[in-house]
């Protein structure tokens, strides 16, 4: 038989919802509530999230995300800021057991064989993508997906962004920059090295054929079988419960 | 306080914040888009270097002795070039 997860869709949530959904996933998944679980989410409004390790004030511009109606939330994971876009990102999520066969001890190599769901749905949509270390998928040399791992509780839990589309400008109007001498600088450079799918294919990719493409993806890549459910009582008392800590000044600001 | 940013060569950005008093850490805050599992242990390495010499070699060793000790991983980043930003933090 084939092995069965759980996909949730969760449609578009502000970043604070979002984020305590994954860790309230987790927390049920550790607990054995729920089977493993790929999720695909959006972010309303637009949000930029940091790394866990990153300081919110030296990454975001906060006066210009409030003046743009733009969120940010500090991230369970490490890597670097991201900015969602309603628009034009999907997100995904993976929570599988630590002692999962998709999971190699190595985190470096697990990056490799979870985001192959990706690469395989990237491929499904006519977008032949690979894997490069650490944590991103590229494109033609440009990268179209970036990607973060934690692991706790005997859980692992990989979130990242799939581009859709990909506008440099607005992205950098709202992150800091080291001076604006070299702000057009930043901007001609992330446009030279990183795509979306939209600009790959030169033509609109709607975020129904994404799902269902990488749905497709991670049932091939991973041998697995995505049957779609809703996330339990469990999941959605501690999602409102963490959505507070995800909210709060002392998260987002702690480093 | 001194502050600090370092790109690691084909890796992340790592920066650093810190006030010295003697030559040595009395306060550090090691931030920055490398990837360290389990990730609170951040809060353990800073607290670890309080008191430390600024000596780049010896503070690249205890982070390196107290990763393996609790059998972390580092990513993007290693244990020299965290020592190195701090050494460029403190002028």
């Amino acid at each position: 038989m084939v092995e069965e997860w759980r996909l949730l869709d969760t449609g578009a949530r502000d970043a604070y919802y979002n984020m305590a959904l994954d860790e309230a996933i987790s927390i049920a998944r550790s607990k054995n509530l729920i089977p493993n679980t790929i999720r695909f989410f959006r972010w309303k409004p637009s949000a930029i999230s940091i790394g866990y390790f990153q300081s919110l004030e030296d990454e975001v511009d906060i006066a210009a995300c409030k003046t743009k109606g733009v969120d940010h939330v500090r991230r369970i994971t490490g890597g670097g800021a991201v900015y969602h876009d309603y628009n034009g990102e999907l997100t995904y999520s993976i929570i599988v057991n630590e002692g999962h066969r998709l999971v190699p001890r190595d985190i470096l190599k697990s990056y490799d064989v979870l985001c192959s769901g990706l690469t395989r749905g990237l491929s499904l949509l006519g977008v032949p993508a690979e894997f490069k270390p650490i944590n991103d998928i590229v494109a033609g040399g440009r990268k179209i997906s970036g990607n973060a791992q934690t692991r706790r509780i005997g859980v692992v839990h990989q979130h990242g962004t799939i581009l859709r589309e990909v506008d440099p400008a607005l992205m950098f109007s709202l992150l800091k920059v080291p001076s604006e001498k070299i702000r057009d600088k930043l901007i001609k450079s992330v446009e030279e090295r990183v795509t979306s799918i939209n600009n790959h294919l030169g033509r609109e990719v709607s975020f129904e054929e994404m799902k269902k493409a990488f749905k497709e993806g991670f049932e091939k890549a991973f041998k697995i079988k995505l049957v779609e459910r809703r996330i339990t009582e469990y999941e959605n008392g501690l999602t409102v419960e963490l959505r507070e800590k995800y909210a709060s000044k002392e998260w987002n600001f702690k480093r | 306080m001194g502050r600090a940013a370092y790109k690691v060569e084909g890796g992340k950005m790592i920066k650093v914040q810190l006030t010295q008093k003697d030559g040595k850490i009395e306060k550090i805050k090691i931030m920055g888009d490398f990837f360290l599992h389990p990730e609170d242990l951040i809060e353990e390495i800073e607290t670890i270097l309080i008191g430390s010499p600024l000596e780049e070699g010896s503070i690249s060793s205890s982070i390196k002795a107290f990763i393996e000790k609790r059998g972390a991983t580092l990513l993007g980043a290693t244990p020299r070039d965290l020592a190195k930003c701090i050494m460029m933090a403190s002028g």
